[in-house]
């Protein structure tokens, strides 16, 4: 019978020599929080476990140049400890706030939460309102994609099996500071989004000047509205405009029934959600 | 057999022992006779299982035993070593928070993070640091109760 192996690589070169080497046959784990229990029900089978958590340089947040650097080890309590990201990225806070539990928080990264790819990925929504992009490597080369084309499906990405997250990154701007986010659970801790939206947004005398909108659980992936974006874009903010966009949020997602909820129930609580944020940020 | 060793304190005392690579730090530390970590959910959801991984609370069945290499991991029954521990503790006990106690060293060692770094007595606060943790019985009150006079105790 196969076993699982154990290699704890100290830096990003040796890990990305390891990917290289055996591709497939490699599982890359940081925080666990979400592999343990897949490989407890036989979702990962037997396969070398490259646990990156030794790498420095993977974690931790920075200011460089005209760029807010996320080390894709970062935890989501590091995140909501982080002044820097208190004052750029409000939103990324609040999404922490709602991720998982306290205990979860100390130990899943950031990085963990796009690989795992699930539509309902809490830090990934606020990261499409904040045009986010990724930082792969692989021993062959270096690559960068824009966090909205990084997603594939449930569980896929666009990371092939040589490559990994060496960064998560945005730039410092206004609108990146003005966001909204609100997550609707079953419950206000270990709740699993039954539909999640972020929005960040940019006014000039009374006119959206620029907004971005994003879901979560409201399709195969994590989903910048940009039917919605267009629509606001430079329109005069007023009650009448905000009833119209909430009916577009209602087209534009494109949910389905699971346990969590229905799909027409989370087609109508988006739009509400939307407004909630747009009116949170307006007001 | 495909088997790691590795060395960790567990209240405040040294061991060495081998690990597999997919076992759970849960699994270890019961296997290594330290059965005080309770098991429960073994999908991170319920939070029984907690310890205080080099000072940080979590959920041992979500952490790798090998992870745990060369760290400092402490249990429920470490915290009788431990001024703030032993307070929780008693703290408990006076206030009625334990029914059936399954939850209780998940509890307290997640009151105990969180008191280790908050020194207001904040009773919202208290209810967020132990949202990671379920008790089928008490309700919560009893055991906000019992960390709260804690925190209040702590502040004087």
């Amino acid at each position: 019978m196969d076993q699982f192996k154990y290699i704890s690589p100290k830096t990003k070169e040796e890990t990305l020599k390891i990917l290289k080497e055996k591709r497939v046959n490699a599982c890359i784990v940081a925080g666990c929080t979400n592999v343990l229990p897949d490989i407890k029900i036989k979702k990962i089978s037997p396969k070398i476990l490259v646990d990156i958590t030794a790498i420095q340089e993977l974690r931790g947040i920075d200011k460089k140049k005209d760029k807010i650097c996320i080390g894709p080890l970062t935890t989501i309590a590091e995140l909501i400890n982080s002044e820097l990201i208190l004052k750029e990225s409000k939103i990324l806070i609040q999404a922490a706030e709602e991720f998982a539990d306290p205990l979860v928080r100390n130990n899943a990264t950031i990085g963990g939460n796009l690989v795992t790819a699930s539509p309902a990925a809490d830090m990934a929504v606020p990261l499409l309102t904040l045009d986010a992009f990724i930082k792969i490597e692989s021993a062959r080369e270096k690559r960068e994609v824009k966090l909205k084309e990084f997603f594939l499906g449930p569980g896929k990405t666009v990371l092939q099996d040589d490559e990994m997250i060496v960064g998560i990154e945005f730039e410092p701007s206004d609108i990146n500071k003005k966001g909204y986010f609100i997550k609707l659970g079953q419950r206000k801790a270990m709740a699993i989004a039954i539909a999640s939206v972020a929005v960040n947004l940019e006014v000039k005398q009374n006119k959206i000047s620029q907004i971005r909108v994003a879901a979560g659980s409201v399709a195969p992936i994590p989903i910048r509205l940009t039917g919605v974006e267009k629509f606001l874009a430079n329109k005069a903010i007023s009650n009448k405009l905000v009833e119209k966009a909430v009916n577009r949020v209602r087209e534009e997602v494109e949910p389905i029934s699971d346990i969590r909820a229905s799909e027409e129930y989370r087609r109508y609580i988006s739009g509400t959600l939307f407004k909630r944020a747009f009116n949170k940020l307006t007001n | 057999m495909e088997e790691y060793k590795i060395e960790l304190t567990v209240n405040d005392e040294k061991i060495s022992a081998a690990a597999k690579p997919e076992e759970s730090l849960l699994k270890f530390l019961r296997r290594n006779g330290f059965t005080e970590v309770k098991c429960g959910c073994e999908k991170g959801e319920c939070g029984t299982c907690t310890v205080i991984l080099n000072k940080k609370a979590a959920k041992s069945c979500i952490v790798l035993a090998l992870q745990a290499n060369r760290k400092e991991v402490w249990t429920i029954k470490g915290m009788e070593k431990l001024e703030l521990g032993r307070k929780l503790q008693e703290s408990f006990v006076n206030h009625g928070a334990i029914q059936c106690g399954f939850c209780t060293p998940g509890m307290i060692l997640a009151a105990k993070e969180y008191l280790d770094k908050n020194s207001v007595p904040d009773r919202e606060g208290i209810k967020k640091a132990i949202s990671g943790n379920l008790c089928r019985c008490t309700g919560y009150k009893k055991i906000v109760d019992a960390i709260y006079a804690v925190a209040v105790e702590n502040q004087k």
